[in-house]
């Protein structure tokens, strides 16, 4: 901490240098004084970076006079004592001779805290020395507390949406049982888990997209994906992002594919059979294409099904009608085959 | 019925009561003796009191009031157990991200996976993970 004295001299000469700011940049210096958003110089030359300009809004802001702030370290917003990873990042941006731009939390004079987006940019003389820093700041508090708002909403929601379906699973269960056979009520457990899963996955991610790998490794787990005894599966292609209607629907489709091919297929066997699957991602004018095969092997032959099943009517329906897809599924004697070209966003917003 | 878990003492801790009735089918379908369901934290603490437990399941929110005491006991009694929770895994308090969580809803298999870990018997040298967090928070 400088002493008083120091202090004042800092100031002296800060208030000096305003002053010839203000001869040589007359209506610009009232303007950054009197503008809403709030702002700092610092000086550069001092190892500290010492604040030698402040507008009236940035000490609005920090809740600070003037003379209390002109001379401090620039780090004095951040509380005492500061948080380390605040501190790094508040002095590599004074540090450096380029711009950055970043999100952080400040303590003012009364205990309180607000977030900023602070905007730091060095400024040079004429032989190119980084002399001093502008920093600005725009109050993102509200911006943040509505977004913690949002993220603990969307976890009830989530919370319950999971419990919800945790209760139709033990209802189906109990209900079911004695009077459907063990097969129904695990096939409609599995969808329901199916369902869950990619539930899950998306509430993660905000309900803003899901990763393909994640989808696949949460359907196929309890099929052996990840089984170290025995490898079965084998699955090749860069991860994409998908929409949450797209991996929703994947994710069904994938559960109805494993579990047939546990029933009849490649997996149905003791450990010869596989099922490769496999994708590519292809740009159109169109927009950007999936082409995506599950391919079974070295399992039985799986006859195609006599009446169309939800399963079938899932993979061939869900995908053409909600996703705007193509399917093909064959019966081949070698295994099963699905073929799925889809169309992918290339970026998922919000 | 033969199966792996025949005869272990199973704590159940679940507030919503179909849930508690599908578990505790999961748990007699495995051979185990159910106790409980416990519907809130005192009810628990008290069944931990009066009975002999092998190893228990843990609902973390039961309406509203959170599990992390009964935690705590089975933990000082050596008692392993499961978290079971319809939130995502990071809401969990930070010291209790150690055990093992089942996502709501789940399947048999799933359980029977985690209680087959739980009841493994101890290779010697390797210390039980309750034992690692009683002594860190002590």
């Amino acid at each position: 901490m400088p002493s008083e004295k120091d202090k004042s001299k800092e100031q002296k000469a800060a208030e000096s240098e305003v002053e010839s700011f203000r001869k040589d940049l007359g209506p610009f210096v009232v303007a950054a004084e009197t503008t809403r958003m709030a702002m700092v110089f610092t000086d550069a030359k001092e190892s500290n970076h010492p604040l030698i300009f402040a507008n009236d809004s940035f000490l609005q802001l920090a809740g600070y006079s003037r003379k209390e702030v002109l001379g401090q370290s620039v780090d004095f917003l951040l509380g005492r004592p500061a948080d380390p990873a605040a501190l790094t990042q508040v002095e590599a941006a004074f540090a450096g001779s380029s711009e950055s731009d970043f999100e952080i939390c400040f303590h003012r004079k009364d205990g309180t805290t607000f977030w900023a987006n602070v905007f730091v940019s060095p400024i040079r003389d004429k032989s190119d020395d980084v002399v001093q820093h502008f920093a600005s700041f725009v109050d993102i508090t509200k911006h943040i507390k509505e977004e913690e708002h949002l993220r603990y909403l969307l976890d009830e929601l989530n919370h319950r949406t999971q419990n919800t379906l945790a209760t139709v699973q033990a209802i189906a269960v109990q209900t079911l049982r004695g009077a459907a056979n063990k097969e129904v009520v695990d096939a409609f457990e599995g969808r329901i888990l199916a369902l869950s899963k990619a539930h899950s996955l998306l509430g993660r991610k905000l309900w803003q997209s899901a990763g393909l790998r994640d989808v696949i490794d949460q359907i196929l787990q309890p099929f052996g994906l990840n089984d170290r005894r025995v490898t079965r599966f084998s699955v090749k292609g860069n991860d994409v992002p998908l929409s949450p209607k797209a991996a929703l629907t994947l994710a069904m489709v994938f559960h109805e594919l494993a579990t047939n091919a546990a029933k009849h297929g490649a997996l149905s066997n003791d450990a010869s059979g596989k099922v490769e699957i496999a994708w590519q991602v292809e740009s159109t004018p169109q927009g950007d294409r999936m082409r995506l095969r599950w391919q079974e092997s070295g399992g039985p032959p799986v006859p195609p099904p006599g009446r169309k099943g939800f399963g079938s009517r899932l993979i061939e329906g869900g995908l053409a009608q909600d996703l705007d897809g193509e399917v093909h599924l064959d019966y081949d004697p070698g295994g099963v085959v699905c073929q799925i070209i889809m169309p992918i966003q290339r970026q998922v917003g919000r | 019925m033969n199966s792996p878990f025949s005869g272990r003492r199973a704590l159940m801790v679940e507030d919503e009561m179909i849930v508690a009735w599908l578990l505790e089918d999961m748990l007699t379908d495995l051979g185990c003796a159910v106790i409980g369901p416990a519907g809130n934290v005192n009810q628990a603490l008290a069944m931990i009191e009066a009975e002999a437990i092998d190893v228990a399941v843990l609902d973390i929110n039961l309406n509203g009031q959170l599990s992390y005491p009964i935690a705590d006991a089975l933990g000082a009694r050596g008692v392993p157990f499961v978290f079971v929770t319809g939130y995502d895994e990071g809401r969990i308090l930070d010291g209790y991200r150690v055990f093992p969580v089942l996502q709501k809803p789940f399947h048999r298999s799933e359980l029977s996976d985690i209680l087959a870990k739980l009841l493994a018997p101890k290779e010697p040298g390797v210390e039980p993970v309750i034992a690692a967090v009683a002594k860190e928070s002590s």
